[in-house]
């Protein structure tokens, strides 16, 4: 699969795409790349997307169909969230 | 009719740019062949030693002070260009971005990032690091990473609320934890024989732990790793060693009338503090025939003291009470240097490295002008 091909930001299949290239020489490396983080919760349930809440910044989990508001603060703007891929830039 | 040296006065002339009030004369030196008739002036290195000093004013090891007296301009500004742009710095290179939902975008947050100055231990990275080329062949890039050639960074920070703040807390980096990202959160991961070089005092990190990185709220998260290489400052300004190398001429003020009394107080306020002092007309001053100060005994007169401190703002030249009894000028061949390093190396180093720099760059042009005549 490309790594360019969209990928639906659920399921934990693919959240280590990319990775930032330890520098490991020698073999004896100590350092340990962050963990991959789980964008999913721990109940991934297929069908559950996940969004950001415009106001109070908490992740809203939102089923097929279901009225697009925060669960906690019923604000109706939500945001898609951020790509898990590691992006990587020029320090310049 | 016969030619005669010059004297040591007109040696001492020549080597002035004068400054008027709005004019500047005697900008390009004249110490050539053939530019006097009947004087040799071809460059010698017995003349250039015999003429040639340094003097120390301060040596910190953020900013440096000195004088280098007796060397030509283009030589000494191929040491100031050396200095900002050729000698081997660490800095941050590549970010690798998991997580940033912060304000601050990617791109500028990288930016910031390799703008922040590292030290480290001398001899990791002047003698253990090397320099890191990128593999022509893209696909090589990630096995071109190694301990010699390669420092890893972390920066992973989340913005929570902090439960014990004060009910009514307005100030953000009380009311949450991690609120601000500062150079300190910066942490750095040895690899191989990067423990041996860079460990205890020795370790890879930022010269000012306080450099505000970004500002985070609740929710919001910064993860990213960093690679950081050798390099110098013509590539780009973040790899320059020094904050700034300069130089500036050693000014000449020269009092050829006496500036007397209040005009001498006047005269002194005209110049930075330090500059020109106050000084009593004596009676041997006094009864000297036609220096200017018969009948002034016991009155105060402007006598220069630190004529380094001034900066040349002609201020004086512009007051008719000082015309003609002043002129102002600057010295061709002294130049005063600051270095302010932005801490991988000591001032005082940077510019020793940038000698040697500078002596490596003749020898390889040497070599090569041999073998072009060849």
């Amino acid at each position: 699969m490309s790594r360019e091909e969209y990928q639906i930001p659920t399921g934990s299949a693919s959240a280590s795409v990319g990775g930032g290239a330890g520098a490991g020489a020698g073999g004896s490396s100590s350092y340990n790349a962050p963990a991959v983080r789980d964008y999913t919760g721990s109940g991934a349930d297929g069908g559950t997307m996940y969004y950001m809440c415009g106001d109070c910044a908490v992740r809203v989990p939102l089923e097929k169909g279901a009225a697009i508001r925060c669960q906690k603060c019923g604000a109706r703007v939500l945001y898609k969230e951020r790509t898990k891929r590691m992006v990587q830039f020029e320090a310049r | 009719m016969p030619h005669k040296p010059p004297t040591k006065e007109e040696l001492e002339r020549r080597k002035i740019v004068g400054i008027n009030e709005e004019t500047i004369t005697d900008v390009a030196s004249s110490d050539y062949p053939l530019h006097y008739p009947g004087e040799e002036h071809s460059w010698d290195i017995d003349a250039f030693r015999r003429g040639f000093s340094i003097q120390f004013h301060h040596n910190d090891p953020f900013e440096a002070s000195f004088s280098l007296i007796g060397i030509d301009a283009s030589i000494a500004n191929a040491f100031r260009r050396t200095m900002i742009a050729d000698i081997p710095t660490l800095a941050i290179e590549t970010v690798f971005i998991n997580n940033n939902t912060s304000v601050i975008q990617d791109e500028v947050l990288s930016h910031r990032l390799g703008l922040i100055p590292f030290k480290g231990g001398h001899e990791g990275l002047h003698k253990f690091l090397k320099w890191w080329r990128k593999p022509t062949d893209e696909t090589l890039v990630n096995s071109s990473y190694y301990d010699y050639n390669t420092v890893s960074l972390r920066l992973e920070i989340q913005c929570e609320h902090n439960d014990k703040a004060a009910p009514g807390e307005t100030d953000p980096t009380k009311l949450y934890k991690h609120a601000h990202v500062y150079a300190r959160d910066i942490e750095f991961c040895p690899v191989g024989r990067q423990d041996r070089y860079f460990s205890g005092a020795d370790t890879i990190a930022p010269v000012n732990p306080d450099i505000l990185i970004a500002k985070l709220r609740p929710g919001q998260e910064i993860s990213l790793s960093m690679h950081m290489h050798k390099g110098v400052g013509s590539d780009h300004a973040k790899f320059s060693p020094v904050a700034t190398a300069s130089y500036r001429l050693m000014p000449v003020i020269n009092i050829e009338r006496p500036i007397l009394g209040a005009d001498a107080e006047k005269f002194a306020r005209c110049f930075p503090r330090g500059v020109i002092g106050l000084k009593k007309v004596t009676a041997k001053e006094a009864a000297q025939e036609g220096s200017g100060y018969e009948g002034h005994e016991g009155e105060v007169k402007a006598v220069v003291v630190d004529p380094m401190r001034d900066t040349v703002s002609r201020e004086c030249l512009r007051h008719e009470e000082f015309k003609g009894k002043v002129k102002l000028g600057r010295r061709r061949d002294h130049f005063i240097y600051l270095v302010e390093s932005t801490g991988q190396w000591e001032s005082d180093a940077i510019f020793l490295e940038a000698v040697a720099h500078l002596k490596k760059r003749a020898r390889d042009l040497e070599k090569q002008v041999v073998n072009m005549v060849r």
